[in-house]
């Protein structure tokens, strides 16, 4: 076996090793101090592994791993922000009762959630993508209390839900292939070809849309996140919506146009986009405006993912991938600021308030940032039409909603000077920060083709600043949304649907009535009967 | 066409040692004294696991199915005993799920010294026994009448399981399940009476060669088949299943839900397979999905709505068999294809396999929990994870297979059943069965919900339980977790001994 | 018509038939335990009775009465004399524990009573 297929390996079998050796009781103790060390091999694979390195697995494990690129981009700024969420765990958790099994979901979601960037076949894709949906729950309700627990029924409920239809949707695309697990690249480019196309198209978007959060598939997000540990909602915003990303990469054949569905995703990625925004401006608590704001971006991925599908564009793939990377670190690092600025104070807090300002405005593209690159980068893609201008009035919704969280975080912050965040915490999130700031650039001229001088032009310049003015303007006119703070419960459209519970507990309830009666001696004992006579008369009518 | 003759097979024996050993071991126990029943259901328990692993071995080394003729007669006058890949995999799971109840029982019962060769414990030691003979005995009879025997021994060996503890209520409960059986092996006594009277034989074997069917054999199907759910539990036949189950005692339960219901779906098999003519097994194929999904869906909610652990487990068998009768309209085959060779047929019997080793591990967890805490009412176990960590791991695990998530062998099952579903285009069939994995997740969820909470008071375990009690459960759900390792395709060891199949070289 | 001659063979047929639907009617609607068995009973010699008939239609053909159904009515009798202890051992012990004869009771029970 090769070092690329060892590393490829070890980017799934360490955390599972570390998550078993959970069991003896003396490693358990230690495991919150070695999260840090778990994606290390991910890390690797991610740097070092070439475009196309592969490790196959006989059976009985039958799994295939593959690095290609939007995978290793995806992978490499998970595996960071999963190792500085790690050692930001170990400091901020550190001591509290349960943090040893929570190190244990840790440890199973992040093999998972990696696991899903590399793995190239049906079974252990599907493998993957539910051990992070499921394990993450324990992420969700560590906490407890009554907001973690509603927030972890609704996560499990909406998993579950995702889980069957990209059982379903797998399994119709299986048909189509002669191998029984066959490898996710050969079977979704016969995608096109298949009878089946529409229903697996659908299938898939919902599928992953669950899992990215796409309205009005997202009501977990902004309860899950908030409910969450701190360093839990950076990986579950940064890192666990990504599984969806990658499945709308893996999935779908963008070497060849399907323009209706395209055009569907686009449409609906920008109404994401939209009312992530909109909504989140009426929220007043830091975490839940940044669940909102991934909602948000996440509308962006599709919208790039579907303008590429209509246009049959192959390299969209590693577009969205890159824009997910800047997704990924900075809200990531944004989840971590807002523990470190909640614990700082004095010239301090003015300082992380600083640097969190700016990667808040990265998400709606302040230009030199990574988010002003991943723009510019997906700019040629979406054309200079309808599109584009959707979605830049996003970032413009992107720019309110951040200055928004901005003006929040202000006001929730301690006023005490001397208040400072124990290293272990600031560390990670500087980590976190300067990668965002630094990996986007080394990236943007291999994936774009253009050289790093375009960038500086005057035309892209204007093009990234107008949504921000506008952005910043109306947040100035409406008077920072004080007006409206707290107007729109979080989960938004999930309470109207919890308000339909009471008819679906009259159906169980008549279920219930129904079995009583069912189980009454005459009635079964006539069903067993009846089904005689029907079986006996059908049989003698067909003979 | 000429009659289907046997002949005897060098390893036939071991038929006869697998249906006779648990039998002889009841026997003995009988008249030697009660603290030595132990000894003889723990070693008859090797015994037997070394039969069942022989009669494999035989197999795959000889490729067709093992053949015993009673006396030398030949059918329609003898009886024969026939073990094909099918029946080597029912009497493998057996073994091992009886095994493991033995091994769960001898310590459960050891917990207390003084009840220990007491007269529940001895009694259970030869039911089981009793049990093992009947369940071995239906997978390898070949002639109806001996199945009947067969059937009813392990009826009047499971109900008195069922009341071991002599409270009013599980005597009411067994009461039920033993009337109810009695009404369905009736309606199976008269349809094979009508079978005989057409064929002059009873033997599965020469009555499928027989190359007329009259109106008799549709009219013997049509009482056959309901009397044989009847004792399978089928929805909407399932009155007696979830008090019977859910009030047994923990060992006895995990045997019942496990094997016991798995004896007359079996038959339905050979007899919708081997004997009904091509357009009543598609009927009845067509009827029984209908029931089966019907039982999933339904089964599956009133399992969510229980308030006690044990009967949610049951109702959740109930769901579960659903998943064997929707087989019948996938595995139709056609273009060649033999029932036995498409992959909806593997995926019946890995959902038979998983669910036999998984529910045997729930219904075992369920027991410590209700041994541990004192009772076992779901609303009040809050945080049983922490003071019972491996008994909630192996509910887990043995969740996953019933959720059907990867890899567990439940999920092979869903997994090729649903291929077969789309393939075949039965989309219908496709949703029940991702609406009843949902369902599934959701009574799972539930319960571990509930184990991994923090509740205001801590648990207090009324009596410590020993590490091997509870890695006993943990071995079957790892076990049942394990089987997802099994190859996607269809299943050679099936195809053993089917009729018109080639014979297959072992996989 | 000689399917619907009076031979005795039929007669036995006939009579089995009636006792089988008799002996389901009994099982079915009786709630009482102790009729509901007699009621299996009457369905199991009606059974025997068919099982008799099936025999004698083999001798109708000239085979001196076939001797197999013989035999498997004289194990089914023994089956059902053995469910029948069985049954009858549980009914009495379900009585002297909560002094019921009938299983459905205890679903009226759960039911709520509007009158006194």
């Amino acid at each position: 076996m090769s070092a690329a297929s060892l590393l490829l390996a070890a980017t799934i079998l360490l955390p599972l090793a570390m998550a078993a050796g959970c069991l003896s009781q003396r490693f358990r103790a230690r495991a919150p101090a070695l999260l840090v060390l778990a994606p290390l091999p991910a890390m690797l694979a991610a740097l070092l592994l070439p475009d196309g390195a592969s490790a196959s697995f006989p059976v009985p494990f039958r799994m295939t791993l593959a690095l290609d690129r939007p995978g290793a981009i995806l992978l490499g700024g998970a595996a960071l922000l999963w190792s500085a969420a790690g050692a930001y765990t170990a400091s901020y958790m550190g001591g509290k009762p349960g943090t040893q099994g929570f190190a244990i979901w840790w440890l199973l979601t992040l093999a998972g959630s990696l696991g899903v960037f590399i793995v190239a076949d049906f079974a252990s894709f599907y493998l993957l993508f539910t051990l992070a949906s499921l394990s993450a729950y324990g992420l969700v309700a560590h906490e407890q209390t009554a907001g973690a627990k509603r927030a972890g029924v609704v996560y499990m409920v909406l998993a579950l839900l995702a889980e069957a239809f990209l059982l379903l949707a797998l399994v119709m695309l299986a048909t189509g292939s002669p191998d029984s697990n066959p490898l996710i690249r050969e079977t979704a480019a016969t995608l096109p070809a298949s009878p089946l196309r529409d229903g697996i198209v659908l299938l898939v978007i919902l599928a992953f849309a669950l899992k990215m959060g796409l309205v009005p598939l997202h009501v977990w997000l902004p309860l899950a996140h908030p409910a969450a540990p701190m360093p839990a909602s950076a990986v579950l915003s940064g890192v666990l919506v990504k599984a969806g990303v990658i499945g709308l990469i893996r999935f779908l054949p963008y070497e060849t146009a399907l323009p209706a569905w395209g055009f569907g995703l686009a449409v609906a990625g920008v109404l994401t986009a939209w009312y992530g925004a909109a909504v989140g401006i009426a929220q007043r608590r830091p975490k839940t405006i940044l669940a909102y704001s991934t909602v948000s971006q996440m509308g962006l991925v599709a919208a790039i993912a579907g303008a590429g599908l209509a246009a049959g564009d192959a390299g969209t793939p590693g577009l969205a991938a890159y824009y997910g990377l800047h997704h990924t670190l900075v809200k990531g690092a944004l989840f971590l600021a807002v523990g470190i600025a909640l614990a700082s104070g004095g010239l301090r807090l003015r300082v992380v308030l600083l640097l969190t300002g700016l990667l808040a405005l990265s998400l709606a593209g302040l230009p030199l940032t990574s988010g002003a690159l991943a723009k510019l980068a997906v700019k040629p893609m979406l054309g200079y039409g309808l599109l584009s201008l959707a979605v830049s009035l996003a970032a413009a919704g992107s720019t309110m909603l951040m200055l928004h969280f901005i003006a929040v975080l202000a006001r929730e912050t301690v006023q005490n000077p001397d208040a400072a965040a124990p290293k272990g915490q600031v560390i990670p999130f500087l980590a976190v920060l300067i990668a965002s700031f630094v990996l986007p650039w080394w990236l943007y001229p291999s994936l774009t083709g253009a050289a790093l001088a375009s960038v500086w032009e005057f035309a892209s310049f204007w093009k990234l600043v107008w949504p921000l003015l506008l952005g910043a303007a109306v947040f100035v006119l409406f008077r920072r949304f004080n007006g409206i703070a707290g107007a729109i419960p979080e989960g938004d459209i999930l309470v109207l649907a919890e308000r339909q519970a009471p008819r679906l507990s009259h159906l169980a309830a008549a279920i219930e009535r129904l079995d009583r009666s069912l189980r009454q001696w005459p009635v079964a004992g006539l069903l067993l009967i009846g089904l005689a006579i029907l079986l006996g008369g059908r049989f003698l009518l067909t003979s | 066409m000429t009659p289907a003759t046997y002949s005897a097979t060098p390893g036939g024996f071991l038929l006869v040692l697998a249906v006779m050993l648990p039998a002889a071991a009841m026997l003995t126990m009988l008249v030697s004294r009660p603290r030595h029943a132990r000894t003889i259901a723990l070693a008859t328990m090797v015994f037997g696991l070394a039969v069942a692993f022989w009669i494999g071995a035989e197999l795959m080394r000889s490729g067709t199915a093992l053949i015993y003729l009673v006396g030398n007669w030949q059918p329609p006058l003898g009886i024969a005993l026939r073990a094909d890949g099918l029946s080597l995999m029912m009497l493998a799971v057996t073994a091992l799920v009886i095994t493991g109840t033995g091994l769960f029982a001898h310590r459960l019962f050891g917990l207390d010294a003084t009840t220990c060769d007491g007269r529940v414990a001895t009694s259970f030691w030869m039911l089981l026994m009793g049990l093992w003979s009947g369940l071995n005995l239906v997978f390898v009879s070949q002639d109806l009448f001996n199945l009947y025997v067969a059937l009813e021994l392990l009826t009047f060996a499971a109900v008195p399981l069922v009341c071991l503890d002599g409270r009013g209520e599980t005597v009411a409960a067994a009461l039920r399940y033993l009337m109810f059986a009695l009404l369905g092996s009736l309606l199976y006594l008269l349809g094979a009476g009508l079978l005989y009277g057409t064929y002059g034989t009873l033997d599965i074997r020469l009555i499928a060669s027989a190359s007329e069917h009259g109106p008799a054999v549709h009219l013997a199907l049509a009482l056959m088949i309901p009397g044989l759910l009847a004792k399978a539990a089928l929805f909407p036949f399932h009155l007696w299943l979830p008090p019977a189950h859910a009030g047994a005692p923990a060992a006895a339960s995990t045997v019942l839900s496990a094997l016991v219901v798995k004896a007359p779906i079996f038959l339905i098999l050979r007899l919708v397979l081997d004997i009904a003519p091509p357009e009543a097994a598609a009927f009845a194929g067509q009827a029984l999905a209908v029931l089966g999904a019907g039982s999933i869906l339904f089964c599956s909610v009133m399992a969510l709505r229980q308030a006690r652990l044990k009967l949610m487990i049951a109702y959740s068998t109930v769901a579960q068999i659903g998943y064997l009768f929707i087989v019948f309209p996938l595995a139709a085959g056609g273009d060649g294809v033999p029932p036995w060779g498409t992959i909806a047929w593997t995926g019946g019997a890995l959902q038979l396999t998983s669910h036999a080793l998984a529910k045997a591990a729930m219904f075992m967890a369920a027991g410590i929990v209700a041994e541990a805490i004192g009772h076992d009412r779901i609303r009040d176990l809050g945080g049983f994870g922490r003071v019972l960590p491996l008994s909630a791991a192996t509910f887990g695990l043995a969740g996953l297979s019933l959720m059907g998530i990867p890899p567990s062998g439940g999920f092979i099952a869903k997994c090729l059943l649903l291929t077969a579903a789309v393939i075949e285009d039965h989309y219908w069939l496709a949703f029940t069965i991702l609406a009843g994995g949902l369902l599934a997740g959701a009574y799972v969820f539930r319960v571990m919900n509930r184990a991994l909470a923090t509740p205001a008071v801590p648990l207090v375990l009324r009596q410590p339980i020993p590490l091997g009690l509870e890695l006993i459960p943990l071995a079957l759900a790892v076990m049942a977790v394990a089987l997802g390792f099994l190859p996607l395709e269809p299943f050679g060891l099936l195809q053993i001994g089917r009729p018109d199949a080639i014979p297959v070289v072992a996989p | 018509m000689s399917a619907l001659a009076l031979t005795s063979a039929s007669l036995f047929g006939l009579c089995g038939a009636a006792l089988v639907g008799i002996g389901l009617f009994c099982i079915l609607t009786h709630p009482e335990l102790l009729r509901r068995l007699v009621g299996f009973n009457i369905l199991g010699a009606g059974i025997f009775l068919v099982f008799g008939a099936v025999a004698r239609r083999g001798a109708a053909l000239g085979f001196g009465g076939d001797p197999v159904p013989q035999a498997m009515v004289i194990t089914g009798i023994v089956v059902a004399f053995a469910a029948t202890a069985l049954a009858a051992a549980l009914l009495r012990r379900l009585f002297d524990l909560t002094g019921r004869a009938s299983l459905e009771t205890g679903q009226a029970e759960l039911r709520p009573r509007s009158e006194p």
